[in-house]
This record gives structure tokens, C-alpha cells and sequence, in this order.
């Protein structure tokens, strides 16, 4: 039988096939996700902020997009998983309120994309899909069976789309 | 001053403002809906950040959310959070339409707005003269979506500094039958570097932090 693990803000979880990983209402955050189609390993993290800054609290380093991707990194090729064969998907990183955008310039939610791509980038990983940015709401439920993301929104009636 | 140098003296100081802002807050909307507004203890939590969305009713539930930022002498957050249903029972009772026109034309969402403008400038001004402090708040941003959507950004803020949120939350509802019940919650979220602010103009309540 599936199982299904729920990954709170600023954490992260790695699982292998068959269970499924599952996080709940993106909004400005990032949900990544990690998999290695060869051993059916794969992770996903729910991140708050890009990377530290100084003066930042980090005694919790899985709420960073930087972080959570190296550290997902070495769990997984510590289960298993091949490095070369990583494949990842970031999906989240909205702006709730165009009103906010305005005011501050460029989003949290945009900055969190920007990092992700740019650590994924650093570190070789193809980004396979995403969906991000806009102005709703998103969940997430991630099969390792199959590696398949489903993103599920609620803004003007109910979607589902798989990535 | 952190959050977790807040001591029991605090957390009832912290109680005791809210039942007062709290008080002319439902005064100001049992007039608007016409019918009175009942307010449930509040309740003082200090929450990891991953667990705020369940205080909300859990992350996937669609809520109608309005968020404020206080200004002047202390700042932090105000949210709202109504139940979809209970926004829409507003909206039609303020604008007496039908409900099927539906919240979430433009005239709807003002509404809404104005509505957690009026609700969080009468708890400032309440808090405010209380303690002798001023406090305002900025103009409402409003989302209709999940509960963990619509609030994370106020988590991002607070994460910068820390795990934990307090929440200062007062639930209430009205009088009418079933069809016409209005509910929410009210949420206040000092910032850690304000508490100090609020704390001692509570009345030297710092001499034995």
C-alpha cells in the first residue's frame, strides 16, 4: 500500500517508492522536489527564504531554498540515489497580494525561485518541470513511484495538473 | 526581547489587551451586520512556524484571509480569517444583494477590506489608548485561497528571525440562524522586537523578565 508523509514548513523529507510525499499550501514558498528515476528515491522540501543572510536565524537550515537543496542532495546519494541522474521540480513561489509586490519590488516568492534555479544550476541538476509564480495557492503530492508531481489549486474552482 | 522570554505575567497582559481591542472590535461589527458578535477567550499560542496553517483549520482549507500590518509604536500583523461562507453572508448582508452574485467582484472585495480595516482600526485604537501607544494599521491585503497559501508570507517574515510565531487569537461569532452565521478568527502577531514596546507600557511588566 502507498503511503503518504506530509512535509511541514521548513522541512524537508526524502522517501522511496511507493510512498508518496505531500505538502499543503505553497504560497510565496517553494516546494522542491529531488528524484532519481533509476532507484525511485527521490525527496521534496518546503522552503521559506533563498539563502541566509547575516543577521538571519539559522538554526533551522531547511527553511532556505540553498540548504535544503544540498543537504536533499547528500540524503539521497546516501539512500541510493545516483547523483548524475537527479532530476528536479520546483513548483510554488507566488505573490498572494499584487498590492505587497509593489511595495517591496521583486517578491519573496520570486527571489525563491531565482535561488532555486541558481543552485540547481550550480550543482548540475536539470530542472525537469515547474509551476511557478502567480498569485494562488498550491499543494503538492509527489509520487516516487513515478516520479509525478501533482499540483493541485483551489483559486477560481479547483485544478489539477501533473508535472 | 525573543519570544521565548515571555513569561506567564506577559502572556495574561497580552490576553487582557486583546479582550479589550477585541471588545470594540465586535462592538464595530455587530453594528455593520446587525446582529451581535460573541467572542470566544482568547487565546495566547506560541507556535513552531510549520505548525501555524493548523491553527488555521490545516493548510488546504479555502479561507477567506485579510491581513494588516501595524504601524507606529509597535509593529507586527493583523489577520483575519473568515470561513468562505461567512464572507459571502457579509458581503450580501452589507450590500443586501444575493448571495449568487458571488464575493469576488471588485465591489465584494472592497467590502471585505473595509470590513477588516474597520475590525483592526478599532482593536489598534482600542489597544492604542489603552497603552498609551500608537498604532496603525496599513491598508488590507485580502486572498481567497488555502489557509497555508494565504498566510505563508507573514511565516517567510518571521522566519527570518526564528522558528515560532505568537499568536495572539480571538475567535468569534454571531447571533443569527445557520443560514446567516458569520465567523472568524482574529489573529495578532507582534514582532519579536516590538514585544518589549507592548510589554511595559502594560505596566513595568519587563522588572521581572
Amino acid at each position: 500500500m502507498t503511503t503518504r508523509e506530509r512535509v511541514g514548513i521548513s522541512e524537508y523529507r526524502t522517501a522511496s517508492a511507493p510512498t508518496e510525499l505531500v505538502t499543503y499550501g505553497l504560497g510565496s514558498c517553494l516546494g522542491i522536489t529531488l528524484y532519481d528515476p533509476g532507484s525511485g528515491v527521490g525527496g521534496l522540501a518546503h522552503t521559506l527564504l533563498p539563502k541566509p543572510k547575516s543577521g538571519m536565524d539559522t538554526s533551522r537550515p531547511t527553511k532556505f531554498v540553498d540548504m535544503s537543496i544540498r543537504l536533499m542532495v547528500e540524503d539521497l546519494v546516501g539512500m541510493g540515489a545516483s547523483r548524475e541522474r537527479l532530476q528536479a521540480k520546483i513548483f510554488g513561489g507566488a505573490n498572494m497580494f499584487a498590492a505587497l509586490q509593489e511595495a517591496i519590488g521583486e517578491s519573496i516568492g520570486q527571489r525563491n525561485i531565482n535561488c532555486a534555479r541558481e543552485i540547481l544550476d550550480e550543482l548540475g541538476i536539470p530542472v525537469a518541470a515547474e509551476d511557478v509564480g502567480g498569485n494562488y495557492g498550491r499543494t503538492l503530492v509527489f509520487s516516487l513511484e513515478s516520479g509525478k508531481v501533482t499540483v493541485k489549486s483551489v483559486r477560481e474552482g479547483r485544478h489539477e495538473t501533473v508535472y | 526581547m525573543t519570544y521565548k522570554q515571555l513569561t506567564e505575567v506577559h502572556l495574561d497582559a497580552l490576553r487582557e489587551i486583546s479582550n479589550v481591542g477585541m471588545g470594540h472590535a465586535a462592538t464595530a461589527l455587530s453594528q455593520m451586520v446587525g446582529q451581535t458578535i460573541h467572542l470566544h477567550v482568547p487565546k495566547v499560542v506560541l507556535a513552531d512556524i510549520a505548525d501555524v496553517p493548523d491553527l488555521l483549520g490545516g493548510p488546504e482549507q479555502v479561507v477567506v484571509g485579510i491581513t494588516l500590518q501595524v504601524r507606529g509604536d509597535a509593529r507586527g500583523n493583523i489577520l483575519l480569517v473568515f470561513p468562505l461562507e461567512s464572507a459571502e453572508r457579509m458581503v450580501s448582508q452589507l450590500l443586501s444583494r444575493d448571495r449568487e452574485c458571488g464575493l469576488f467582484d471588485e465591489i465584494g472585495i472592497s467590502t471585505v477590506k473595509e470590513v477588516g480595516n474597520i475590525l483592526a482600526s478599532s482593536y489598534l485604537g482600542a489597544m492604542g489608548s489603552l497603552l498609551n501607544l500608537t498604532l496603525l494599521p496599513s491598508i488590507p491585503l485580502l486572498a481567497n485561497d488555502m489557509a497555508g497559501a494565504v498566510i505563508d508570507f507573514l511565516l517567510i517574515e518571521l522566519s527570518e528571525e526564528g522558528n515560532q510565531a505568537l499568536m495572539i487569537e480571538t475567535e468569534f461569532h454571531g447571533s443569527g440562524s445557520d443560514e446567516k452565521l458569520i465567523r472568524g478568527h482574529f489573529f495578532l502577531m507582534p514582532d519579536p522586537a516590538s514585544l518589549e514596546v507592548i510589554t511595559s507600557a502594560v505596566g513595568g511588566l519587563n522588572d521581572n523578565a
